[in-house]
Formats: structure tokens, C-alpha cells, sequence
């Protein structure tokens, strides 16, 4: 026991925390509720990647862009915050469809690396056109969900909010496997997102289908910044943040998982905690998510549940 | 303007004409600094725009920083977005050195240069496993992260923590330096000479040794990259770029090629951030966050990937663009004052434009621009 405490001594860990089980408790739930959120900016990415290929790093700036709205509609226009977040979510996909119609879809669809510089480029003028309209001062939004706690024990909570983020990210994953398999124009978008080629010469529009996946996932990225922001303040360096961990739990799950990304969300949610309360680690809440990225692309690159991709020489 | 005649490829005209032209740089460059010693501001529609040297030797460690990523990604084609990672370690261990062990910022590239190479090296082994957009996530994941590792607690009375470290020494001209005197000169000479000051303060004096020396170094790193491009190593990057199988097929060893492309620009990388720690004196954490990362994409595209010239230009570009749009205090016509985020709104509309309307970049541009106006007819190898 004592050369146990001293080899955690190294570390700055202490017995008396790790044998805290309250704070195990409360951390999980922390870990859960943030993971939700990082899930549904997961979903955005994978959403996109699933349709054209590539990594949209221009994601956080569109959820930013609807977050904002978002706040006009809640807190200034006096909506209710759901209904404000719906509105939102509409106006942030018209914006996506717009952004998508005129930067991305004159590149050719197959060539990849241009069109990541656009979503740089993209992020840049998104971000800082935030900036420029709202300015720099920190705000709030309220959450969409009660405040308190209904289960309690000790310091550990699992509050309306955590529960309400959970019940959104597994809603919006349900709504979306309906919408895919069900519907003609989900049809239309797994037949693109398996082979764009074929999807043309069957009479697929795949422009407008492109459109919409783009319209879907500012929808989602803006669902799962409304359910970030409570947490912290809105300004406009928010989504960087996040869009670094929910790149992780996207890498994680593989990119082109949905259930991959929720469950890459909670793991990188839980392991950013727990790591950060056992390991004293707060500086390098962000590094974890770097190293999840190395180790998943290292060991496993396609992720947990993606799938694999089959080249032909 | 009318087009020239055409003369052939390494003809006598044609070199004549190429050593004109880099006669005409080497003058621009070494007048230029004089020029501007006095800050030059000039004032178009009501505002007043600066180019002070200090701008200009900023751009030039960013010169340096984008030819590094130029070998990375323009060259061998692995879309990285963490260089100022690179950048921002060869800038702290620089300031490092330089305050704790007295070096002088010279010699801290004895360090620099190899550690970043093997800092390279070891970060393009997971590279090599990871391609394309994934490399481009996880070295976006890493740039993020360099801010945090600067603020880490076991490291911060070292780095300075959140608050940055100011570097001790001071560059000053040392008195061999005939600086003084070229400036009276200058001064003399009529007509130009009106600009240039009649003598140089102290600070100015400073400023300028400062120039000739990021100069002398950018130089030395362009003519090495150059020539490490122009051969063996370089035909094996560019066709790792453009077709990686075809590449292995005709024998080049991807790995250590990869491998390799990641230490040389880690390694100008590095250089780069002495550069910028020598220019400004001081290292701050943010500074080499991701914003650097996308800003030196950005440069590398608006100069052109795969182009020495495009670092020049980039690096010119992503200091100036900024710097003159927060200058703008009323926009002809309206009464917006483009501040702040407004310099990072138009670098991002500028790569977007590029993209759509020039891929190759700027330095493609003059080059055709230069095709039409001096037509240089190719000639057939000859023995």
C-alpha cells in the first residue's frame, strides 16, 4: 500500500481521490454529459463524411454561426429556447446548402485536398464574420433543459441536463437511421456516399443530395452547440475547442459510423474527465484528445466501427 | 505592354537576363531597408497605411515558415496543419537557450536544427500510416495542442507559462557594421536619397542589422531547400506527391522519403521560429497555436504549393494583409473600420479566390504573367 501511494505520489494522485467513489460518480456523469455533446458534433462530421469524403474543418464555424442565432432568437427576440434552437437549426442548414452550392460543389468531388482548404478558408471567414457581428464578449444561452438534479448522491449529480443531451444525441442518431433508411431522399444519400459514380449514371441528382447532407449536418452541429454552450460561455473560439474533441470521437468511432461517433463521444467525454480529476491534468484535457486521434489512427484506422476502405489498384 | 522576342534556354541573352533580374532583387532587397527605416506610410483614401521593418522581418521568418511547410506539403503532398507546432518549438528553444544558458541566438541553431529534424522524423513515422485527410486531422490536433504543453505546469517556470518570455539578449549592430555609413551614402545619392534618414537612431540601426541578418539566413535556408529539391531527393517527393504508387514501383522508398520530407521541414520549421524569437524578442504560447497552422496553409496557398517563390509571397501576405486591414479605419465610401477579425475574414476569402482562380498560386500567376511579357524558348538537351 505505501509503495502504491508513493509510485501515485509521483504522478500527483492521491489514494484518498481515487478512492472517492463519489467523485468516480459525479466525474462519469460529467464525462457523459460533455460526451453527448461531443457526440453530436461527431455526428455532423460523420455526417458529412459519410456523403463526400472529406473532413469538414468549416463544421464548428457553421454550428457556431447557428449557436448565435440561436441566442438573437432566445434571448433577444424572448422565443423559447427550444423553439429558438429549432429556428436555428433551420437557418444554419439553408446557410450550409448556400455555402455548399457556391464554394464547394464547382470542385470536382473526387479531389480532396482543395476542397479541405476551402473549409479552412471557409472557417476563417465564418469564425471571424462572428466576430465582427457579435463581437468578442462572452455571453449565455440558456439551456434547453430544466435546471436540478433528479438523481443525487453526494456530490455526485446527474442533472436534467446531462439526461436531456443524452436523450437528444440518441433521438437525433434514431431520427436519423429512420430518415436514411426510410425515406427516398435518404436512399439517394447512402447511394452517393457508396459510390457517387454509379449513384449519377442510376438518375441520382447528386448536387442537391450533397446539399442536403450539408444541410443535415449544420442542423446537427447547431443542435449539438446548443447543447455545448450552457456549459461554458458563447464567443466565437468555442467550437475550436469542441470540434478538436468531437474530431476525436469521429476518429474514434470511425469517420463514418454513426453509432461509432456517439460511443467515440462518451469514451472521449469520460476519458477527458476522469483523466483530468485522477491525473491533475487540466492542461491536457486537449492533448488527450490528441493522443485518442494518434492511437486510433495508429492501431486501428478505421475506427471502432468504420468501415474498411477497399481500394482497387 | 508589348512581348518580348523570344530567346532560348540558357543562351547567352538569357542569362544576361536572368542575372539582370536577380541583380534588380538583390538591390531592392538591400535598399529597401533603408527606405523604410523611417517607417514608410503612405495614405490611400484617408487611411494610413505603415510598412515598418519590423513587419518586414516578421514576414520573412514567415517566408521561412511556409518553405518549410512547402516541403511537407507542397512538395511531397501530406497535407499537415501543425507546422507552427514545428515553428513554435524552434522559437522556445531558442528563447530557452538564449536566457538560460547564455547562448547567443546564432548558436542556438546548433540545436534547433538537429532536434527539430528528429522531432520531424519521429512525427512522420505515425505519418506514414496515416494519409491524406487523417494525417491533416491529427497534425491539426497537435497544433491545437501546443499552447497547453507551453502552459503545463512542470514546464511553465521555464516557458513562461500563459505569459509568454521575454528574451534577454538584445541584437545589437555590432560595430564592424557599416550601416552608418551606408546610410550617409544613401543620403547623399539625390533624389532617392530624400528618403532615406540622415542618420540612424539606435533602434533603427538595430532594426536593420536585424533585416540583413533573417536576410542572409532566409537565403541560406532558401538555396538549401533549393538544392535539396532540385535533385535526387526532390524528384522522389514531388513523385511521392503525384502518384505514391507509380513512386514505389519505380523504386523510391516512401517511408524514408516521408520520413525524411517531415525532418527537412521540421527542421526549416524550427529555423523559422529562431527567426521570429530573434525578430521580436519574445515568445508568447498563442502565438504558435492553430491560427499560425491555418495562417501558414493559407500562405502556402496563396503563394503557390510547390513553389520557392510562392513562400515569398505568402509569407508577405499573411503579415501584410492583417496588418493593413486593421489600418483601414474607414472603407472608401462607408464608414466600417476593417479591425480586427477583418484581417482574418479577407486571408480566408483570399485562399477561397486563389482556389477558385488561380490553384497554382501567386507565384503561378507571375509565372505566366512573365511567360507572356519574356518568352524563354526551351532547347533541347544537349550530348
Amino acid at each position: 500500500m505505501q509503495v502504491l501511494a508513493s509510485v501515485l505520489g509521483v504522478f500527483d494522485i492521491s489514494l484518498d481521490k481515487l478512492s472517492n467513489g463519489e467523485l468516480w460518480l459525479a466525474q462519469f456523469f460529467r464525462g457523459l454529459s460533455d460526451g453527448a455533446t461531443y457526440a453530436s458534433v461527431a455526428l455532423a462530421l460523420v455526417m458529412i463524411y459519410k456523403s463526400t469524403g472529406f473532413i469538414n474543418f468549416a463544421q464548428g464555424s457553421l454550428a457556431l454561426l447557428g449557436v448565435y442565432l440561436a441566442y438573437i432568437f432566445s434571448v433577444e427576440q424572448g422565443l423559447p429556447v427550444v423553439v429558438a434552437v429549432l429556428c436555428a437549426m433551420v437557418a444554419s442548414s439553408a446557410v450550409a446548402m448556400l455555402v455548399e452550392r457556391v464554394f464547394i460543389r464547382p470542385f470536382p468531388p473526387d479531389h480532396v485536398l482543395p476542397l479541405v482548404i476551402v473549409t479552412l478558408g471557409l472557417l476563417l471567414i465564418i469564425d471571424s464574420a462572428v466576430g465582427i457581428v457579435w463581437g468578442f464578449r462572452t455571453r449565455s444561452l440558456p439551456s434547453m433543459f430544466p435546471s436540478g438534479a433528479p438523481i443525487e448522491w453526494g456530490i455526485a449529480q446527474l442533472t436534467w441536463r446531462t439526461i436531456g443531451n443524452l436523450g437528444t444525441v440518441f433521438a437525433v442518431v434514431g431520427l436519423l437511421y429512420l430518415l436514411l433508411s426510410r425515406t427516398k431522399v435518404g436512399l439517394a444519400f447512402r447511394a452517393v456516399s457508396s459510390n457517387l459514380e454509379s449513384a449519377r449514371l442510376v438518375g441520382i441528382r447528386v448536387g442537391p443530395t450533397l446539399g442536403f447532407g450539408w444541410a443535415l449536418a449544420a442542423a446537427i452541429g447547431t443542435l449539438g452547440g446548443a447543447l455545448v454552450v450552457p456549459d461554458l460561455l458563447l464567443e466565437p473560439s468555442i467550437m475550436l475547442r469542441v470540434l478538436i474533441f468531437s474530431l476525436a470521437a469521429a476518429a474514434l468511432g470511425g469517420l463514418d459510423s454513426m453509432v461509432g461517433a456517439v460511443l467515440g463521444g462518451l469514451v472521449v467525454g469520460l476519458a477527458r474527465n476522469l483523466l483530468v480529476t485522477f491525473l491533475d491534468l487540466s492542461e491536457l484535457a486537449l492533448a488527450t484528445a490528441v493522443a485518442v486521434i494518434l492511437v486510433v489512427l495508429l492501431v486501428r484506422p478505421t475506427g471502432l466501427f468504420g468501415s474498411t476502405r477497399v481500394e482497387r489498384v | 505592354m508589348r512581348a518580348m522576342e523570344a530567346v532560348a534556354a540558357g543562351s547567352r541573352q538569357h542569362r544576361r537576363r536572368q542575372v539582370i533580374g536577380w541583380a534588380l532583387f538583390a538591390l531592392v532587397v538591400v535598399l529597401i531597408p533603408f527606405l523604410i527605416a523611417d517607417t514608410y506610410s503612405p495614405t490611400i483614401f484617408g487611411n494610413r497605411y505603415t510598412v515598418g521593418l519590423g513587419n518586414l522581418s516578421q514576414a520573412i521568418g514567415l517566408m521561412v515558415a511556409i518553405l518549410g511547410l512547402n516541403i511537407a506539403t507542397g512538395y511531397s503532398g501530406q497535407l499537415s496543419l501543425g507546422h507552427s507546432f514545428f515553428v513554435g518549438s524552434g522559437a522556445y528553444l531558442t528563447a530557452v537557450l538564449v536566457n538560460e544558458f547564455h547562448w547567443s541566438y546564432l548558436s542556438t541553431l546548433g540545436v534547433v536544427v538537429p532536434g527539430l529534424f528528429v522531432f520531424g522524423v519521429l512525427f512522420g513515422i505515425p505519418a506514414l500510416r496515416i494519409q491524406g485527410l487523417y494525417l491533416g486531422l491529427l497534425t491539426f490536433a497537435v497544433a491545437a495542442v501546443f499552447p497547453s504543453i507551453i502552459r503545463l505546469e512542470n514546464v511553465a517556470d521555464r516557458t513562461g507559462g500563459s505569459n509568454g518570455l521575454l528574451i534577454d539578449s538584445d541584437l545589437e549592430a555590432p560595430t564592424w557594421a557599416p550601416i552608418e555609413k551606408i546610410t550617409e551614402w544613401l543620403h547623399a545619392i539625390p533624389g532617392v536619397g530624400a528618403r532615406v534618414p540622415d542618420g540612424l537612431t539606435g533602434r533603427q540601426e538595430e532594426a536593420v542589422y536585424k533585416y540583413f541578418l533573417l536576410v542572409i539566413m532566409a537565403l541560406v535556408c532558401f538555396w538549401l531547400v533549393r538544392n535539396i529539391l532540385a535533385g535526387r531527393v526532390g524528384r522522389a517527393l514531388v513523385a511521392i506527391r503525384d502518384n505514391p504508387l507509380g513512386a514505389a514501383a519505380n523504386g523510391v522508398d516512401l517511408a524514408a522519403y516521408k520520413t525524411l520530407s517531415f525532418g527537412i521541414s521540421a527542421a526549416v520549421g524550427g529555423v523559422a521560429g529562431t527567426m521570429l524569437a530573434m525578430h521580436s524578442g519574445f515568445v508568447g504560447p498563442d502565438e504558435f497555436g492553430f491560427s499560425m497552422a491555418i495562417l501558414l496553409i493559407v500562405g502556402l496557398i496563396v503563394g503557390g504549393a510547390g513553389t520557392l517563390h510562392g513562400a515569398v509571397a505568402g509569407g508577405l501576405a499573411i503579415q501584410f494583409v492583417p496588418h493593413w486591414s486593421s489600418q483601414t479605419q474607414t472603407l472608401p465610401g462607408t464608414d466600417v473600420a476593417l479591425e480586427g477579425p477583418y484581417g482574418t475574414a479577407i486571408l480566408g476569402g483570399l485562399l477561397i479566390i486563389i482556389i477558385f482562380a488561380l490553384p497554382g498560386g501567386t507565384a503561378h500567376g507571375f509565372r505566366r504573367v512573365k511567360a507572356r511579357l519574356m518568352p524563354v524558348a526551351p532547347q533541347p538537351p544537349t550530348g
